[in-house]
């Protein structure tokens, strides 16, 4: 068999999101070569769906007031449930500030403060002083303490997306759209690139590089109900943890938000809660302030999201043909605001569901939405086990999160560690070298290639792609979701262990030629299911709760035995991941009650 | 780009063309809407029609005007012209498009180009044989309309047709508003001045005791 | 209740020299809410894996998926098949370079777009992480962000027949994206400095006013009152200096 084309450069970086592109303006400006590779358009990534906005301490707005980086970090500490590492967390606040300024000077047309008094839906009065006026604004979003969530109308995913890629081009960064990394190359101490299908034409190529960077986003895709673009596949965490030597971190945290548009799971952002929309029941009866009377809808994402379950299983849910679901109430904000701040919304209700927000009410229900979870690495993004490998942005567990991610503090993460580590890789490359032995790299792609030839030959068996993949999501919805417990969890591990066998023994209906979309699906089965697996065994090995892992069986969090951080490993040839833990950095703030959620309720009752 | 289009490209020349376009277009349905509204006089009766056409002529009115006029129709042509897709490829891609393709104003432009190719040499006619007839007074103008009254409808329509989607164009590629109003204004108006051309077509037929 | 469709789809391989262009149909029973997206991946998961089409988001928002469906571009995603008759045909975007079947590479063109027209902010000033923020009428803010609402998707380049005949033509989203530029403060550039951006028949001058961009953009732009605006301040700008 021929050889394959080596393609060599200083810095690889697999992902195009705001983090990849954002981390590869770093790594460029420090002089380097760069490659960016790609499924699709950079600006087509993920992060262009991001419609709420981006945290940052600025306190430029009335009910920003007095806010500044130690507010945020006592906010994302709470909100983390304790499971965030406070070094990473403190170096994040008090760089986002830098981080959305630079946005700004990027081209992000952040919404900005206008001096008056206004009257909230709640019929509190504020004033926005003069003194500010013109400064980024910011809106309220779950889980913080002040307004602090800068936002444009409701585009921000997508303005920050196109202000970073338009550095990119202004650059000249390379950048290999429609391509695939499948599989990390390495000698077992260093990474030294990828091996990458090409979307266009199906060959595969070899990228070569002294350093690279998995910057691929999340995982949503394993969920039948995700508001994730149906690319969010996980893939650089699979590719990683493929390896055997880099470890994923807490891929049982895997966060629910509490508004997905039923049926079709698209989401309504948090801004239209922020902005003082409702949940309603059957009876129309606005039940948050029941539960959680301080910050009603605000309270954070996972409590948000449990405490709608909850009530759906006290028989108050809404009856659909789709399942129970709820209401979210935006009427009362009027037609101005919905039709300006909240438009996006507008639009995805009218033409996904047919409902007008203005006067309708939109059904909605907790949807996977983002993972906690990702390639482990350290405050400067170096992934565990490899020299040279680097994780950024939701793929990567740099551990800003813990077991819950506040909302906002994902597209502020994407650039403030998108800036942060492009620095340490550009340190790194400028003093590293590359060296490779020329058959071990080929003999890379050639596995790929045998893998690609067994699928289409159907040697190992007839399984269907997409049953496999039908399977693993229900069992996730159904075992994995929300509430967990111990019986409901071994079933999940059991089933996708199967599952996981099957994936093995694929067959392809077509001929899997050239960029065939069922041959690329089932390229990406085994690694799905292995990441399927490290979520559902990490949550059956943690016994308690904490942040969005919630046990039934196990209500309350234990700091004792589990403020630690869960490490899973994929040994060769097995299927289950070897678990291992670390201790979580507490540096500032140590466990205490978040403020909201079932503790302080409970406590408030007694 | 090739060093010899780098040479003999002049940055302006596009700008120049367009605005050539813009104004000449403007000036031709100016012109062509008042000479409607003028020849319309003979509804007022042949002694208005005739003053009307001494007028013009004894202030020399016509003998600058009509030069002018057609010098702006040939830069019109020129200039709008060049829109025109002259390699066979790109007319069959055009109506390949257009036929594919839903869009109701490129229909619009297509009609534009097939009206105006048509007044060219429809209108071009009827400049001559109104100059070789020169003076202008109602009963030559009864004669000629009776005898060619087909003619007349005929370039009554096109031109008419031209004109009105001409400004609704032009308004739509440089004005302030938006096009649904715009479309309706100019509909409007281009049935007004066709309602003239036929009563004016009519009272020129009834004279000519055509009817 | 459930109607049958018949779905009409182009299918081509550019890559593969034994393939030649042909319409292929499919028959599939519709569901309640079905969309294109739906229909297509529906398609392809049970009659004919081969099939490539390209969906990113499914929600209107990342511009991957614009196909011609029954003669107009539009987004598939947000397309519900109730709104048509029994038959629906979908054909790739013209102008773009095809990639298989219904997928075309709407990224490279658009890359190029950016590059020709510079889309980034032009600006003498350096950054100074520990200064506040320029400040900004929000109004302003809101009206960059009325033109910043494009995603890419292609739908009016590809209604364009100028697009269509005339490679090197920006069209209504190029011209957009300048317009986005023209009305920041943060960038710096020139009327003339914008003027060599598009002051030509690649760029403003070059559209004809056929507004197919106007009625086809799924996002709701308002392109024929930016192209109007583009074209005079060009158009001053040119008779300026
Ligand atoms: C609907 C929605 C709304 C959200 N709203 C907000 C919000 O308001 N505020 C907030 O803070 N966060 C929000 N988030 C979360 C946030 O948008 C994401 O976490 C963040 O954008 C992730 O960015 P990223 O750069 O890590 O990954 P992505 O933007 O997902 O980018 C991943 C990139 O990797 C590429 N890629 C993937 N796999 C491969 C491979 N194998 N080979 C090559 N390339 C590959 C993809 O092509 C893509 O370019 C939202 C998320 C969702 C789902
Ligand atoms: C004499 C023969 C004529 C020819 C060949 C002709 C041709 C054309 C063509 C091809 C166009 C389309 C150009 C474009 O829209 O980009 C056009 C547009 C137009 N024509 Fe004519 N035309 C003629 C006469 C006239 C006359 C007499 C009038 C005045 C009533 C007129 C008014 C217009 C206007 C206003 C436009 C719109 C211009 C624009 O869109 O910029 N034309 N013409
Ligand atoms: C530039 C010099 C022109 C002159 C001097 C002129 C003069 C006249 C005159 C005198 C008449 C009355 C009928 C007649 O005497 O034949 C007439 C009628 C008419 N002209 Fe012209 N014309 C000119 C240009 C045009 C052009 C460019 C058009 C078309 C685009 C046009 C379209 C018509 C039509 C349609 C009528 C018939 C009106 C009706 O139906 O009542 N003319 N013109
Ligand atoms: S202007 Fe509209 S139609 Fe054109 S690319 Fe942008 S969003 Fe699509
Ligand atoms: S369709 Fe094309 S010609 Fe102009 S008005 Fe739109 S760009
Ligand atoms: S899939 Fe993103 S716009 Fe349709």
């Amino acid at each position: 068999m021929s050889n394959y084309q080596i393609i060599t450069t200083d810095v690889l970086i697999v992902g195009a999101g705001l983090a990849g592109e954002r981390a590869a303006i770093e790594a460029a400006a420090a002089g380097l070569d760069c490659i960016i590779l790609s499924l699709v358009p950079p600006r087509r990534s993920h992060s262009t769906a991001a419609q709420g906005g981006m945290q940052a301490s600025l306190g430029n707005c009335a009910m920003g007031k007095g806010d500044g980086p130690d507010v945020h970090f006592a906010d994302t500490v709470k909100g983390s449930d304790w499971g965030c590492d406070q070094e990473v967390a403190r170096l994040f606040v008090n760089t986002v500030p830098i981080a959305v300024r630079q946005m700004s000077y990027w081209g992000v047309p952040w919404n900005r403060v206008v001096a008056g008094k206004k009257t909230l839906p709640d019929g509190r009065e504020i004033e926005d002083t003069k003194d500010m006026e013109g400064l980024i604004t910011a809106r309220d979003f779950g889980g913080t303490a002040k307004w602090r969530t800068c936002y444009t109308s409701d585009g921000a995913g997508h303005t920050m997306q196109y202000a970073v890629d338009s550095v990119v081009i202004k650059m000249g960064i390379t950048v290999h759209d429609r391509t695939e990394a499948i599989s990390l190359i390495h000698d077992g101490t260093t990474c030294q690139g990828m091996v990458v299908r090409c979307l266009r034409s199906g060959e595969l190529r070899i990228y070569l590089a002294k350093s690279t960077v998995i910057a691929t986003g999340g995982y949503g895709r394993l969920y039948g109900a995700s508001t994730n673009a149906i690319i969010n596949e996980g893939s650089g965490m699979y590719i990683a943890i493929d390896t055997g030597i880099v470890p994923l971190g807490n891929m049982e945290a895997v966060q629910f938000h509490p508004t997905g548009m039923v049926p079709v799971w698209i989401l309504i952002t948090e801004g239209a809660r922020g902005d003082g929309g409702y949940l309603l029941d059957k009876n129309l009866h606005r039940f948050m302030p029941d539960y959680e009377p301080a910050k009603k809808e605000l309270a954070s994402r996972d409590v948000v999201s449990r405490r709608m379950i909850q009530h759906i299983r006290k028989g108050l849910g809404v009856e659909s043909q789709y399942g129970q679901h709820l209401w979210l109430d935006i009427r009362h904000l009027g037609e101005k605001h919905i039709n300006t701040n909240l438009r996006e919304i507008a639009n995805i209700c009218r033409n996904f569901n047919g409902i007008d927000p203005i006067k309708d009410l939109i059904p909605v229900r907790p949807t996977q939405h983002y993972s906690m979870g990702g390639v482990r690495t350290n405050i400067d993004g170096a992934a565990y086990g490899l020299k040279g490998l680097f994780a950024v942005g939701e793929a990567a567990c740099w551990d800003l999160h813990g077991f819950n991610r506040l909302g906002g503090n994902s597209l502020a993460e994407t650039v403030v560690s998108g800036m942060i580590v492009g620095k340490k890789v550009a340190e790194y490359t400028l003093g590293a070298s590359l060296n490779y032995n020329y058959t071990q790299v080929q003999d890379f792609a050639k596995q790929q290639r045998e893998k690609i030839n067994t699928l289409i030959s159907g040697k190992q068996g007839k399984e269907n792609v997409y049953q496999i993949r039908r399977e693993m999501e229900q069992t996730l919805m159904d075992y994995v979701g929300i509430f967990r417990n111990g019986p409901d969890l071994e079933k999940a591990v059991a089933k996708l262990q199967e599952l996981y066998h099957r994936s093995l023994k694929l067959g392809l209906k077509s001929d899997g030629k050239w960029a065939n979309p069922e041959l690329s699906s089932a390229l990406r089965m085994p690694g799905m299911l292995k990441l399927a697996l490290c979520i559902s065994y990490g949550a059956l090995q943690r016994t308690e709760s904490r942040g969005s892992h919630a046990r039934e069986d196990f209500p309350k969090r234990d700091d004792v035995n589990w403020l630690k951080r869960t490490l899973a490993y994929w040994p060769a040839g097995s299927s289950l991941p070897k678990l291992d833990y670390e201790s979580v950095k507490i540096t500032e703030l140590p466990p205490g009650d978040r403020g909201y959620g079932e503790s302080s309720a409970n406590q408030g009752k007694k | 780009m090739q060093a010899q289009r780098l040479l003999t490209k002049n940055p302006r020349a596009e700008l120049y063309y367009d605005i050539v376009e813009l104004f000449t277009g403007l000036t031709l349905v100016g012109f062509l809407w008042t000479h409607m509204i003028f020849v319309s006089t003979i509804l007022l009766g042949t002694e208005v029609y005739d003053i009307l056409a001494a007028g013009l002529d004894d202030y020399y009115l016509s003998y600058i005007g009509i030069p002018f006029i057609i010098i702006v129709a040939i830069m019109h042509v020129l200039s709008a012209g060049r829109r025109i897709p002259t390699r066979y490829q790109e007319q069959k891609v055009i109506w390949r498009h257009a036929k594919m393709l839903k869009g109701t104003d490129t229909w619009v432009w297509i009609f534009q180009v097939i009206t105006g190719v048509s007044i060219l040499a429809l209108g071009a006619i009827h400049v001559f044989v109104v100059l070789a007839q020169w003076p202008i007074d109602a009963a030559i103008s009864t004669e000629r309309m009776t005898a060619f009254w087909w003619f007349y409808l005929v370039l009554l329509l096109l031109g008419e047709y031209h004109a009105g989607f001409g400004i609704y164009r032009q308004f739509v590629k440089w004005g302030w508003f938006p096009r649904r109003p715009l479309g309706f204004v100019c509909k409007v108006i281009t049935t007004i001045i066709l309602g003239l051309g036929f009563a004016a077509l009519w009272v020129f037929n009834a004279l000519g005791g055509a009817l | 209740m459930s109607r049958q469709l018949t779905f009409s789809i182009f299918r081509y391989n550019p890559n593969d020299p034994s393939s030649a262009p042909r319409m292929q149909e499919y028959t599939l029973n519709e569901s309640t809410g079905m969309t294109i997206f739906v229909a297509l991946n529906q398609i392809r998961e049970e009659q004919d894996p081969s099939l490539n089409f390209d969906f990113v988001c499914r929600a209107a928002i990342c511009g991957s998926c614009a196909m011609v469906i029954n003669g107009r571009p539009r987004l598939a995603c947000k397309t519900l098949t109730k709104d048509f008759k029994d038959t629906i045909t979908l054909m790739p975007l013209p102008v773009f370079k095809l990639v298989g079947d219904l997928a075309v590479d709407t990224g490279t063109w658009f890359r190029h777009m950016s590059l020709k027209t510079e889309s980034w902010i032009h600006t003498n000033k350096k950054f100074d992480p520990i200064a506040q923020e320029d400040r900004m009428d929000n109004e302003v803010a809101l009206n960059i962000y009325e033109s910043e609402r494009c995603i890419e998707c292609g739908c009016c380049i590809a209604g364009c027949a100028t697009a269509n005949i005339r490679e090197e033509f920006l069209g209504a989203a190029g011209i957009n994206r300048v317009g986005r530029f023209m009305v920041d403060p943060r960038d710096e550039r020139s009327d003339m400095e914008y003027f060599e951006v598009i002051g030509s028949d690649e760029g403003a001058f070059g559209c004809m006013g056929l507004m197919a961009c106007d009625d086809n953009c799924p996002m709701g732009l308002p392109l024929q009152l930016q192209l109007a605006f583009v074209r005079r301040k060009i158009t001053m700008a040119g008779l300026k200096s």
